[in-house]
């Protein structure tokens, strides 16, 4: 494999190998989808229990193969990734499942159940992981509560705004307690008042223990809440700094 | 969760699935009904004549005329060794006199016919029944040859002729039945099958969300599985009603007519046995349908 450019680092430890109780690592990770195109080039990366790291860069910087790399919706075609203890490029069909039911994932574009009631959408990541009803009844109830759609639990996802629609993946992602969030624009097409609420809500997971990755082009956002900051450019880590706020 | 939750949610999930592609599981469940009806009116047929053969097998008896020349004492030592014959169930002896009383109750005025005769001109004869695994055409000619041995026999008739041509027709229309059955329910399968492989189409976005967030292979597929099932027996208990109001238009409409053309015996429809029969066959059809379905998305994704 070429040697990749290693990426500006600021305070903090040097991203890579080292460090034994990151939840993600990344190991020289690279992903074609057409053979000699590189979406994502080398890549070396960690993320630790309760850290919250957010991912910048353009359009078709590799955003989003990292992070579909990161709940294996993709196996890296070099590399290794290590997430949660398993590696995702050994895993079959049965692991793959098992591990996504300890991480939680909030898309641009919500993949919502339309069919189902808000209540359902929330309890479906709870249904397969076997919980018995009275206890789903009870954390899809909490959870609700958390991102204020209790007296919304009733209705169908498409009678909720953008930002509550939002809200509700967010709940879903977060119902099962995940020990790690993966957020592709989450406040993508919300504006300042909701995007401020949502991310709350995300720091707050963070600040629970679960280690949250979101891809953002709000530079503002990272500023606010970022405590590290990753920027890929062509497929590359070009930049991995931790921010140094408490 | 318990396993009759895991159950529960899996029923309501298929109930939902029916409720949210209405037209597809109406054609499955057509196809399966449309199958059966066809199907479950050659086994009707098929029963009903298979009753008849049996009927005829019971009746189906040899008869050795005795000489004349034989006394009644003789009469009952012939009547004895054929008893004796390997595979013979039952020998009744009828004596002259019974033959003639027989002659002049039967029907079509035959009694007219013996008007101005001095003696009984009727022999006396055995009926023989032979064992039902004997009832067959092997089984009366052994009896013919071992019945030509014995002295006092003055003729044989048999008419296993007849209900060897019935046993070939009952064979026909079965093996008719299982080749149809067999095309309809391959045909049955690939339409059922691509129905349901729209059905699962159709919720295409509903399967990736279900496996983004952690839901096994079983989780995803026993849904679809049930949905397959739950059209199988609905189509069942349609092919079902269909046939039983057909058969009672039947016996309405042809009246003594059936009955006549079934050689008196009663006409029968499904027993409880048979209607179960029915509706796990159509179970079974969409089971294997919604599983051929799964097989071919799975292949269809390499």
């Amino acid at each position: 494999m070429a040697s990749a450019a290693r990426p500006r680092t600021g305070q903090g430890p040097e991203p890579g190998l080292g460090g034994a109780g990151g939840l993600v690592r990344l190991y020289h990770v690279s992903k074609a989808y057409l053979a000699g195109s590189w979406a994502l080039r080398d890549v070396s990366l960690e993320l630790a229990k309760g850290e919250l790291a957010f991912v910048t860069g353009p359009s078709g910087a590799g955003k989003s193969t990292l992070m579909r790399l990161m709940f294996a919706a993709e196996r890296p075609s070099e590399g290794q990734i290590l997430v949660l203890g398993r590696n995702v490029g050994r895993l079959g069909p049965a692991g793959v499942a098992k591990l996504r039911r300890r991480i939680g994932v909030v898309f641009q574009d919500f993949k919502l159940l339309h069919r189902r009631t808000v209540e359902d959408n929330v309890g479906v990541a709870l249904d397969v992981m076997g919980v018995p009803p009275r206890e789903r009844k009870a954390r899809v109830f909490a959870m609700l509560k958390r991102v204020g759609l209790q007296h919304r639990r009733h209705q169908q996802p498409l009678t909720l705004s953008g930002g509550e629609q939002q809200r509700l993946a967010l709940a879903r992602a977060l119902v099962n307690d995940p020990e790690l969030l993966i957020a592709d624009e989450p406040t993508g097409n919300l504006d300042p008042e909701l995007t401020l609420e949502i991310m709350d809500l995300i720091a707050s997971s963070a600040a629970r223990g679960t280690a949250v990755f979101v891809a953002t082009h709000d530079h503002a956002l990272v500023e606010r809440y970022g405590k590290r900051r990753l920027r890929l450019e062509g497929g590359r880590l070009v930049e991995d700094v931790r921010l140094g706020r408490p | 969760m318990s396993a009759r939750a895991q159950a529960r949610l899996a029923l309501v999930s298929a109930l939902r699935g029916l409720a949210a592609t209405p037209l597809t599981s109406a054609v499955a469940t057509a196809t399966i009904a449309l199958c059966l009806l066809l199907v479950g009116s050659f086994v009707l047929l098929l029963t009903n004549m298979e009753r008849v053969l049996a009927r005829f097998g019971e009746e189906l008896a040899v008869s050795a005329y005795l000489s004349d020349e034989l006394t009644p004492a003789e009469h009952e030592r012939v009547a004895e060794r054929v008893r004796g014959i390997a595979g013979v169930e039952n020998v009744r002896l009828v004596s002259k006199e019974a033959a003639l009383e027989r002659f002049r109750e039967s029907p079509f005025g035959r009694a007219s016919l013996l008007e101005g005769l001095d003696a009984n001109p009727l022999p006396a004869s055995l009926e023989i029944v032979l064992v039902p695994a004997e009832r067959n055409k092997e089984g009366v000619e052994k009896l013919v040859a071992a019945l030509a041995e014995l002295p006092g026999i003055a003729e044989l008739g048999y008419g296993h002729e007849w209900v060897e041509g019935y046993a070939r027709a009952v064979g026909l229309v079965r093996g008719l039945a299982a080749g149809i059955g067999a095309v309809l329910a391959l045909a049955t399968l690939l339409i059922v099958a691509n129905t349901i492989r729209l059905a699962i189409y159709a919720r295409q976005d509903e399967l990736e969300i279900l496996q983004l967030v952690g839901a096994g292979r079983a989780f995803v597929a026993t849904p679809y599985l049930l949905e397959g099932v739950l059209e199988g027996v609905i189509g069942g208990l349609l092919a079902l009603g269909v046939l039983a109001l057909g058969f009672r238009a039947a016996r309405v409409l042809l009246g003594g007519g059936l009955e006549l053309l079934l050689g008196y015996v009663e006409p029968a429809f499904f027993g409880p046995l048979g209607a179960l029969a029915l509706v796990v066959a159509g179970a079974s059809l969409g089971l294997v349908g919604s599983l051929a379905a799964m097989s071919m998305l799975r292949s269809a994704r390499g």
